[in-house]
């Protein structure tokens, strides 16, 4: 559902599924999500950590007539971003009622070197 | 001659990459703050169908935004990295609207950068979202 928004199709953003039946999802490279030269914008690399983490809470079961709204997010980028493929994936950490929290991480060639993680509140509403 | 002056070159330089991509553009600026903005762009929508206006152009605006304001204030060319940037949506964007934001640089030290940013579509006293980011400058001493 995420990969049908605008906005994920403007950043070229497709969601994954592992044999392991994880998900996620994950942005080619393109000259149109760069920043300073040979390094992905940091903005991208933090709107694609806040599509994961709604791509997420969609993949909990969609309620009729709800529209998830961001609260806020918080971005820590660890290291600079090349010009290649980005991957997130977001876990849920609480799903309640009203409010949701969930992590998300984005690596690029080694899963084990994470490039940024993010932590986000979304209101069920 | 006199050196060019660091902001003077980053508002003349043309957008490129993702600032291109979203038409990112100056508006004005003070001794320690920047204004940019970007224009909608139906691109922009999360859901096309109710007219939601996703929130990742904000966040890239806010990057922008705030790394301007370091080089209004510090009126240096470095090269620097985002360290954190922590934003709250105090509503969502309306859509057909133009994105304002406003970073101010409060605090250089000699390796880091602190910022704050608010975001409008219009009007400045209805804010959509307010944003802290710290920046860290990357050369070598």
């Amino acid at each position: 559902m995420i990969e049908r928004a605008p906005y994920a199709q403007l950043l070229g953003v497709r969601e994954w599924t592992d044999a392991q039946g994880n998900t996620g999802l994950v942005m080619p490279a393109s000259p149109a999500l760069e920043g300073r030269q040979g390094f992905l914008y940091g903005g991208v690399i933090g709107s694609l950590l806040e599509l994961a983490c709604l791509a997420a809470l969609a993949g909990e079961g969609e309620v009729a007539g709800e529209r998830p709204r961001p609260i806020n997010i918080t971005i820590d980028f660890l290291r600079g971003g090349l010009m290649v493929e980005s991957y997130a994936q977001a876990r849920i950490v609480r799903l309640g009622k009203r409010v949701v929290n969930v992590d998300a991480t984005c690596w690029q060639a080694d899963r084990e070197s994470p490039i940024a993680t993010g932590r986000m509140h979304i209101l069920r509403a | 001659m006199e050196p060019e002056d660091p902001f003077e070159r980053l508002k003349s330089m043309p957008p490129r990459g993702h600032h291109a991509l979203l038409g990112i553009y100056h508006v004005a600026a003070g001794a320690d703050w920047a204004e940019l903005a970007c224009p909608f762009s139906a691109g922009f929508l999360m859901d096309a169908g109710v007219g939601l206006v996703s929130s990742g152009p904000v966040i890239s605006l806010i990057d922008a935004a705030a790394g301007a304001a370091i080089i209004a204030r510090t009126r240096r060319w470095e090269p620097m990295a985002t360290l954190d940037l922590r934003v709250d949506y105090l509503r969502a964007a309306r859509p057909e609207c133009t994105l304002h934001a406003r970073a101010t640089c409060h605090r250089v030290t000699r390796r880091v950068a602190f910022t704050r940013c608010e975001v409008h579509d219009g009007d400045p006293a209805n804010p959509v979202a307010f944003a802290a980011a710290s920046f860290f400058f990357t050369s070598e001493p």
